[in-house]
C-alpha cells in the first residue's frame, strides 16, 4: 500500500488532477477538502502521511489550516500549493513549518518531486 | 499630460504586464498557445455602459468574479461561453477535446480555476513590478448570459461612483476557435497607489 495522501483545494478540477497524478505514482489518496476546516477535520479523522494544501480558499484559507495542523502535530508533512508565485503567502507559509510548495500552473513531474522529497525519497 | 491620461496611462503599464503574465500561465496551464490582446482601456458612464452591450453578450457564459484586495483594490472578471468552457476543461485535464459533452462540476472548476490563475498573475505583477502587495479573494463562479454578468460585475463598483475606468481584454486559443473575455475594474481606494505609479514613470 503506498503512503497515504489528503488532497485539499476548492477548485475540483485541481483536485482530480492531483489525485491523478498521486495515484498514477502509487501513493493513496485519502480523500479531498474542499476548505480549510475540512483539512484540519480530516487530518484529525485520517492521519495521512502527506497532504497538499491550497493557500486560497473559502473559509479557513490555506494557511490558518496549516498552522492549526501543525499545532495538532509538528511533524505533518504539508506541502502547499498555490496559484502563481504568490511570495509573500509562500513566505508565511514556510516560516509557520510547510514543507515545500508547488505552483499552479503545475507540471506532473513538479507535484510528484516535492511529494517525494517530502518523504526523503529523492 | 492631464492627471487622468497619467492615470490611463499606468493602468494601460499595469494591464500590459498582467496580459503578458496572464497569457505565459494560460499557455502552460492547457498546454497551448493562447495570446491574449488589450481590447480597450476606457472610462465609461455606467449607466450607458449597461445598456450599450451587443448581441453577442446574449450568449450562455460561465464567469469568475474575483476580488483583488490589498493596498490597489481591484475588481476582475473572467468569462467564456459555456460550450467553450468544456473545451478548456479538457485542455486542463489533457483529454482529447470533445470529451467533456456537458457543463458540469468540472467545467464549472475549470473557469474558477482559470480566474484564480489569471487573477494571481495580476497580482503577481503588482507585487513584482510595483511593491504593492494584494491577493485574490476566493473565485465566485457564475453561469448566466454575458449581460447579466457584465451588469453585476459594473454594479458591485457603482455604488461608489457614476464613472469607471474599465481594461477589457479579449484572448484566444491558438488551434482552438476559443474567445473569452477579462475585465480589470480598479476601485476608487485604488487611485492613491495609481497615483503614485505614475509619479515613479
Amino acid at each position: 500500500m503506498g503512503k497515504k495522501v489528503i488532497v485539499v483545494d476548492d477548485a475540483p478540477i485541481i483536485r482530480l488532477m492531483l489525485k491523478d497524478i498521486l495515484e498514477y505514482n502509487g501513493y493513496e489518496v485519502l480523500c479531498e477538502c474542499a476548505n480549510g476546516q475540512e483539512a484540519v477535520d480530516q487530518f484529525k479523522a485520517l492521519q495521512p502521511d502527506l497532504m497538499t494544501l491550497d493557500i486560497v480558499m473559502p473559509e479557513k484559507d490555506g494557511i490558518a489550516a496549516l498552522e492549526e495542523i501543525l499545532s495538532i502535530d509538528e511533524n505533518a508533512k504539508i506541502v502547499m500549493v498555490t496559484a502563481v508565485d504568490q511570495r509573500e503567502s509562500l513566505m508565511k507559509a514556510i516560516r509557520a513549518g510547510a514543507t515545500d510548495y508547488i505552483v499552479k500552473p503545475f507540471e506532473n513531474d513538479r507535484v510528484v518531486s516535492a511529494v517525494k522529497k517530502a518523504f526523503g525519497e529523492e | 499630460m492631464t492627471e487622468k491620461k497619467k492615470i490611463d496611462r499606468a493602468l494601460k503599464l499595469i494591464a500590459g504586464l498582467s496580459i503578458d503574465k496572464s497569457s505565459q500561465v494560460l499557455s502552460k496551464m492547457i498546454k497551448m498557445g493562447a495570446s491574449i490582446e488589450m481590447r480597450d482601456v476606457y472610462m465609461a458612464d455606467i449607466s450607458q455602459l449597461t445598456a450599450n452591450r451587443t448581441a453577442e453578450d446574449e450568449k450562455e457564459v460561465v464567469g469568475a468574479f474575483i476580488d483583488l484586495v490589498g493596498d490597489a483594490p481591484f475588481k476582475f472578471l473572467f468569462y467564456v461561453s459555456a460550450d467553450d468552457s468544456l473545451v478548456l476543461t479538457d485542455l486542463i485535464l489533457r483529454r482529447e477535446v470533445g470529451t467533456s459533452k456537458e457543463f458540469d462540476l468540472y467545467s464549472q472548476s475549470a473557469v474558477q480555476e482559470i480566474g484564480n490563475i489569471l487573477a494571481s498573475a495580476i497580482t503577481n505583477v503588482f507585487a513584482t513590478d510595483f511593491q504593492i502587495s494584494m491577493r485574490p479573494s476566493p473565485p465566485v463562479v457564475v453561469n448566466d448570459y454575458a449581460s447579466t454578468i457584465f451588469q453585476e460585475y459594473i454594479m458591485s463598483a457603482a455604488l461608489e461612483r457614476d464613472e469607471i475606468l474599465i481594461i477589457e481584454t479579449v484572448f484566444c486559443v491558438v488551434q482552438q476557435d476559443i474567445s473569452c473575455r477579462m475585465f480589470i475594474l480598479p476601485m476608487q481606494e485604488s487611485e492613491k497607489i495609481l497615483n503614485y505609479i505614475v509619479s515613479t514613470m
